[in-house]
């Protein structure tokens, strides 16, 4: 019997249709249909400059919206070898861990109310609220904020933003300790979970997966200790990792993920240094000689220098660890404001590709346990 | 191990013929090949003891109109066995069928899939060649160039027919081509 699980669906994943052909009720075979959510992210970005296209890289993985804007500013960064002062890239490292915090939160509710259990869906929402505080008075915007830019960050932190931040850590703490009490030795949990979706570590690695997925699976393979990215070489933080590869691996992981965050972002708290915090040597406008732009008046009283950053001609793939996995651009400039060629490689798309093989010979209400535990987000794997 | 490891070691070990250029930049390594020696190239990169490249991070397809091979498809690829990456490049154009490498890198597939379907670059003996992002019924491949950024159709439900209708476009404003460098600069309307 074929089932389609419609691309309208109760949970939170988005808009994924599921071709499923059941036997009863265990499953014979799934076949993912994308392309509900595709909006030409990639063809648009073709006719923006950077600072014109950050608003709409935060719709592609909206839960953790500051590690795409984190890799849209990085690459070209890289193309041009900027240099980002120490305090830009200290709040770049609070921002991206609290949005780590975010998404992890966001993917563990509706993975928990996939499952049959409804109250965590409230607690993460409690706890994202929390979040969203900080990064609303610091960006303006609770969610999509439009905040880095190339070479920095749009604004410094607001005066007592630091403080507030560890209070927040502080509670969270405590907040994963209750949800570890809640979850994490429940017998329904583990009856639902363990031994669900078992992906081996070499399997994991030939099939592209990354993130969490590839931790749960016995492979030590994190990017912000493989690449030396950012400042995360001057914290004290381990890569989490399982051993099983099943679903409970994975949101172990996850939690502890959730907990290693929190680490990192106090260290980086109390180690703020003062400076710059934003690289405002690159904004000058290089088409001519010393035009008048680039005088004081324009530059720096009316603070309204030249937004558009010149891509020189050369390409590059540029990535970071998202907390769904490697969330990467390929880029390739072309010495003017618009890139040539902007590919978006999403975790979401590759993690999805390994479900058909995992949902083999398992009971239908599986189903949703292992994409749950894949953790996607439409948004990012249609573009 | 460094990031220029598999680069130096594939550049000494490669046939001859496989390659057409390889390019060393600070922002990584690349070789551009051949379509025909595409799928022995990506095999050895794989399987050879010192360059082990297990996964296709990502496939990619660049669409240079002015170009007579216009296409180029990327693979980026990585070794986690020695921290590396390195990109294979190849040319075609819009009747070349480049092999696919599904049977080397399963995550390939959907890769393909894409690729075909913004850029009409197909795959011979694809397991499964359909388009992947675009619309049921939609003609064309948008990530060409030519294909520009608003399309040629756009949709809207019907409601006497009661169902989503296709229809050829209409742009109420026109579109605004921002290509000053810098605020201040005069636009040509004055």
């Amino acid at each position: 019997m074929i089932v389609n699980m419609g691309p309208h669906h109760p949970s939170m994943h988005g808009v994924l249709r599921l071709i499923v052909t059941l036997d009863g009720e265990d499953v014979v075979d799934c076949e993912p249909i994308l392309g509900y959510l595709h909006r030409g992210m990639e063809k648009i970005a073709e006719n923006r400059t950077i600072i014109q296209y950050l608003p709409y890289v935060t719709r592609w993985d909206y839960l953790a919206t500051m590690f795409t804007e984190a890799i849209t500013v990085n690459g070209p960064e890289q193309l041009g070898n900027i240099q980002v002062p120490k305090r830009a890239s200290y709040i770049r490292v609070i921002m991206l861990e609290l949005s780590r915090i975010a998404s992890h939160l966001l993917w563990l509710g509706p993975f928990m109310a996939d499952i049959g259990a409804q109250t965590p869906f409230f607690y993460i929402f409690r706890e994202r609220e929390l979040v969203y505080d900080p990064f609303e008075a610091a960006t303006g915007m609770r969610m999509m904020h439009n905040y880095f830019r190339i070479g920095g960050v749009a604004a410094d932190l607001p005066y007592g933003w630091i403080d507030k931040c560890l209070d927040f850590c502080d509670y969270f703490l405590t907040g994963i300790v209750e949800y570890q009490k809640l979850i994490t030795r429940n017998p329904f949990f583990l009856e639902r979970v363990e031994g669900i979706g078992v992906i081996g570590g070499e399997e994991a690695i030939n099939w592209g997966l990354s993130g969490p997925m590839l931790r749960a699976s016995g492979i030590k393979w994190d990017l912000r200790k493989v690449d030396h990215y950012e400042c995360y070489d001057e914290f004290d933080w381990e890569i989490q990792w399982q051993k099983e590869g099943d679903s409970l691996a994975r949101y172990l992981v996850r939690i502890s993920e959730m907990t290693e965050s929190i680490k990192i972002i106090q260290q980086a708290l109390e180690g703020i240094p003062g400076g710059p915090y934003e690289n405002l040597e690159i904004r000058c406008f290089d088409r001519e000689k010393d035009p008048e732009w680039n005088d004081f008046e324009y530059r720096f009283i009316s603070k309204k220098p030249s937004p558009t950053f010149e891509l020189p001609r050369q390409e590059l793939y540029a990535r970071i660890e998202a907390p769904k996995g490697e969330l990467g651009i390929f880029l390739i400039g072309d010495q003017s404001g618009f890139p040539w060629r902007w590919k978006i490689r999403p975790p979401g798309f590759i993690n999805l590709q390994i479900l058909p093989q995992l949902v083999k010979r398992m009971k239908l209400a599986d189903i949703m346990t292992i994409l749950g535990s894949i953790d996607i987000i439409m948004g990012e794997v249609d573009r | 191990m460094d990031n220029q490891f598999i680069f130096k070691y594939s550049c000494e070990t490669f046939p001859k013929k496989w390659v057409k250029k390889m390019e060393r930049s600070e922002h990584g390594n690349r070789s551009d090949t051949n379509t025909d020696y595409l799928f022995q190239l990506l095999c050895f990169l794989k399987l050879h003891t010192y360059t082990r490249v297990q996964v296709s991070i990502d496939i990619c397809g660049v669409d240079h109109p002015s170009r007579k091979r216009r296409f180029e498809v990327v693979y980026n690829l990585l070794s986690t066995r020695y921290n590396s990456r390195i990109r294979v490049q190849t040319s075609a154009d819009e009747v070349t069928r480049i092999s696919p490498v599904v049977s080397i890198f399963p995550s390939a597939g959907r890769w393909e899939r894409e690729v075909w379907d913004m850029f009409g670059v197909s795959s011979i003996n694809h397991p499964d060649l359909r388009r992947i992002s675009t619309d049921y019924g939609f003609e064309g491949h948008p990530l060409r160039k030519d294909l520009p950024l608003s399309g040629y159709v756009e949709v809207r439900y019907d409601d006497p027919e009661k169902r989503v209708v296709s229809e050829p476009i209409e742009m109420t404003q026109e579109f605004r081509y921002f290509d000053f460098a810098s605020p201040w600069e005069q636009r040509s309307d004055g």
